[in-house]
């Protein structure tokens, strides 16, 4: 989870998210670059004594700062677009997990080895025992095996939600009407939080996402749900 | 990258209060570099010229350039890390769970070779 007035990436715990932290950091150094060089040019500006106006005639750095934008652009846009059909890619899931929003909480199906169906509601602040994250723990986690490519369908029963979990770099809104997938890989155990990402009302705050992501070989065992 | 600081160690520290080049891979390495380079350049041409304006612009130009060289020669080489140690991982663990089955990656490169 994010820790108090945190601004970078939370750490990941999905392959994608390693590759987008890595985009992240990438784009981030050029911007820091150009911000540096744009800083530096504006003082230039302000600090100049040269009045002349009529200069004109500047062919060479004119074509200099119309190709080097292009080429800084082409760097960022290739490691990107590799991203975006990374994300993409659908690896033979070996669990379907469905989503499905309300006002104001989640519903979850695990239907492909049985008909477990649960609400994850928020834990009220009175209830909530030592050690429990306010406004951040439910009642019920969604428990997942790692290091297994699971499949999210994601739906909602009335207003526009979003189902996201930073540290999985997952972001997916649940749309009445429509069926949206998303598929992850989780590389490491723990529990992993999430919030609602698109304005759904009174509480939209307040209708976390809690992943329990446990070894495989302990989900198999059977019923680790806590109802 | 975002673990929150334990209480006995120090607070981290960002360069102008965003770019994270304690946590963030080869990102101290290329600003120590870049600034390197820039005071080597801009005092260098400022040695042989004694232009300052013009000394100052080539040690912003040097900051700059070696900088991204810096970065982008340290991240390939990161990535290419990155990939190896993905590769091993992966043949650790086929061969702990294969070791002595038909599918021990070991026995098929052995029985390869002897081919």
């Amino acid at each position: 989870m994010a820790h108090a007035a945190q601004v970078g990436l939370q750490d990941a715990t999905s392959p994608i998210m390693e590759e987008l932290i890595t985009f992240h950091d990438h784009a981030l150094m050029i911007i820091f670059l150009i911000c540096f060089l744009v800083l530096y040019a504006l003082f230039l500006t302000l600090t100049t004594k040269l009045t002349n106006t009529n200069i004109s005639d500047a062919q060479e750095m004119e074509t200099i700062w119309t190709i080097l934008p292009a080429i800084i652009l082409v760097l960022i846009a290739l490691p990107s677009l590799r991203i975006l059909y990374m994300t993409d890619e659908v690896n033979d899931p070996s669990l379907t997990i469905k989503s499905i929003g309300h006002q104001w909480y989640w519903t979850y199906e695990y239907t492909d080895y049985g008909g477990l169906i649960f609400n994850s509601y928020m834990l009220p602040p009175l209830f909530l025992e030592p050690g429990d994250l306010r406004l951040l723990d439910v009642d019920n986690r969604v428990v997942l095996p790692i290091e297994t490519p699971i499949r999210m369908m994601i739906t909602s029963q009335d207003v526009l939600h979003s189902w996201a979990v930073p540290t999985l770099g997952l972001k997916t809104d649940a749309i009445p009407g429509r069926l949206n997938q998303t598929t992850f890989t989780a590389t490491r155990p723990g529990v992993y939080y999430g919030q609602c990402s698109e304005i759904c009302g009174a509480n939209h705050s307040f209708m976390p996402i809690v992943l329990e992501l446990i070894p495989l070989k302990i989900f198999e065992m059977g019923p680790v749900f806590t109802l | 990258m975002a673990a929150p600081p334990e209480p006995g160690e120090p607070e981290e520290r960002k360069l102008l209060g965003f770019l994270d080049v304690e946590n963030t891979p080869c990102a101290r390495h290329s600003i120590l570099y870049g600034s390197l380079g820039s005071v080597v350049a801009g005092f260098g041409h400022f040695l042989f010229t004694s232009r300052i304006r013009r000394s100052c612009d080539v040690g912003v130009g040097g900051f700059i350039l070696v900088t991204l060289g810096c970065w982008f020669h340290c991240r390939y080489n990161y990535a290419k890390q990155r990939i190896q140690e993905r590769i091993a991982r992966e043949e650790i663990k086929k061969k702990i769970l294969y070791e002595g089955t038909h599918l021990d990656p070991e026995r098929k490169h052995n029985g390869s070779s002897s081919n």
